[in-house]
């Protein structure tokens, strides 16, 4: 007997519809993998998904499942996680479905800091709609929409979700996925907002212009732009430039998760407790 | 509908599951010691397919199950397959040589000619 993933897929779903050598499957893969390590009850775990390429994650997974409107992953999860605290709640969104169109919901959930695991699938394109220029697209490759060289600065994830304030940030290629197993544990083990960015490859949207005609060529860039953090942290300015690194960023176990300090709203007007002051808070401003 | 057959069919190290194969070359890009390759098969819509060209050199390192994408093959887990008496192989240099071959070959199996 190997791994058994008749457990946690749906079956007459598959064969998955995603694209030969997809990294969207073996995200998937890990992600049940993990779970199983982490010994959770299925009937526990709620998957939340977007639209794009990566919202087919949510169909294929036998979890509690929500696929969602486009971009919205965070607004829906935030409203799951409030009315049933007791639960794990797992967003997957596409780089375009978290970064572009919901942009505003993501940086929102980072700043509240709610116990929700997000997994950014990161492919540096707009897949599904046939290869326009995403936020996370390189300057200078080929895309439908700007078909002499992309000229948009691109959004670095990890630093969007550092800022706006998520607890614990890791990046994590699925050319990995032994590492990418063992930091989705860690990501859903964390109290708080998880941001979780995968790379991964689109070979048919991406690559078939850029010269990464196959998946293996496409993953052989991935990972000639990422480094271990070890590695990135030795590195001089001019070489960090334009190297990604991998690895768990940041893991903040002092900022408040936000399902508690709705608890004490709630004891607040039950009459259990003194009005919220900033005492209650470790971050005064 | 596919078929997950994690079931091992007659002891074998490594299986693969040829209905759910989309013959992306992963799984033989990352075996260290040249086990699969890829065959030519006109009923594929690449028109190649996976296959177990030298099971008795699998090292049973998992790496080919973990990213397959499409959960089509499989490595036998490795105390239940030392408890049924057999054993993974150790990874040899002729192994490592045939695995460079492989990939020279644009990952299709040697025996079957250059692609």
């Amino acid at each position: 007997m190997a791994f058994n993933y008749d457990k946690y897929l749906r079956l007459e779903k598959m064969p998955t519809l995603w694209c030969w050598g997809c990294g969207d499957g073996v995200i998937l893969k890990a992600f049940v993998r993990a779970i199983e390590k982490m010994g959770i009850d299925q009937n526990d775990v709620c998957v939340v998904s977007g639209i794009g390429c990566s919202g087919r994650f949510s169909s294929y997974v036998d979890f509690n499942t929500v696929h969602t409107t486009h971009g919205r992953t965070v607004a829906y999860a935030t409203g799951i996680k409030l009315a049933r605290p007791d639960k794990m709640v797992i967003c997957v969104a596409g780089d375009g479905d978290a970064l572009a169109i919901g942009g505003n919901h993501t940086i929102h959930g980072c700043r509240r800091n709610i116990d929700i695991t997000m997994i950014i699938i990161n492919n540096f394109i707009y897949g599904l709609t046939n290869s326009q220029t995403s936020p996370t697209t390189p300057q200078g490759m080929w895309t439908v929409s700007q078909k002499a060289g992309n000229i948009d600065p691109t959004f670095d994830t990890c630093d969007l979700a550092i800022a706006s304030g998520a607890s614990f940030v890791a990046r994590e290629t699925m050319l990995e996925p032994k590492k990418l197993e063992k930091i989705l544990i860690k990501a859903m083990e964390h109290k708080g907002f998880s941001m979780m960015e995968v790379l991964s490859n689109c070979h048919i949207n991406l690559g078939r212009k850029n010269k990464m005609v196959s998946a293996m060529e496409n993953l052989e860039w991935i990972d000639s732009i990422t480094a271990s953090k070890k590695k990135y942290d030795a590195m001089t300015e001019d070489e960090q430039l334009n190297i990604l690194p991998l690895g768990v960023l940041k893991q903040d176990l002092e900022v408040r998760e936000y399902c508690d300090m709705y608890q004490d709203i709630k004891d607040v007007h039950q009459g259990k407790r003194g009005k919220i002051t900033q005492d209650d808070f470790v971050k005064k401003i | 509908m596919g078929t997950f057959e994690m079931k091992n069919p007659g002891d074998q190290p490594v299986w693969v599951n040829t209905d759910n194969c989309k013959a992306c070359d992963i799984c033989v890009s990352v075996c260290p010691s040249g086990v699969l390759a890829m065959r030519y098969e006109v009923k594929s819509t690449l028109g190649a397919m996976i296959s177990v060209e030298h099971p008795e050199a699998c090292i049973g390192c998992n790496e080919c199950e973990l990213s397959c994408p499409d959960f089509a093959i499989y490595v036998a887990d490795k105390q239940e397959y030392k408890a049924s008496g057999f054993s993974f192989a150790k990874l040899t240099d002729d192994a490592k040589a045939r695995q460079e071959a492989i990939k020279a070959n644009n990952y299709y199996s040697i025996e079957q000619g250059a692609r």
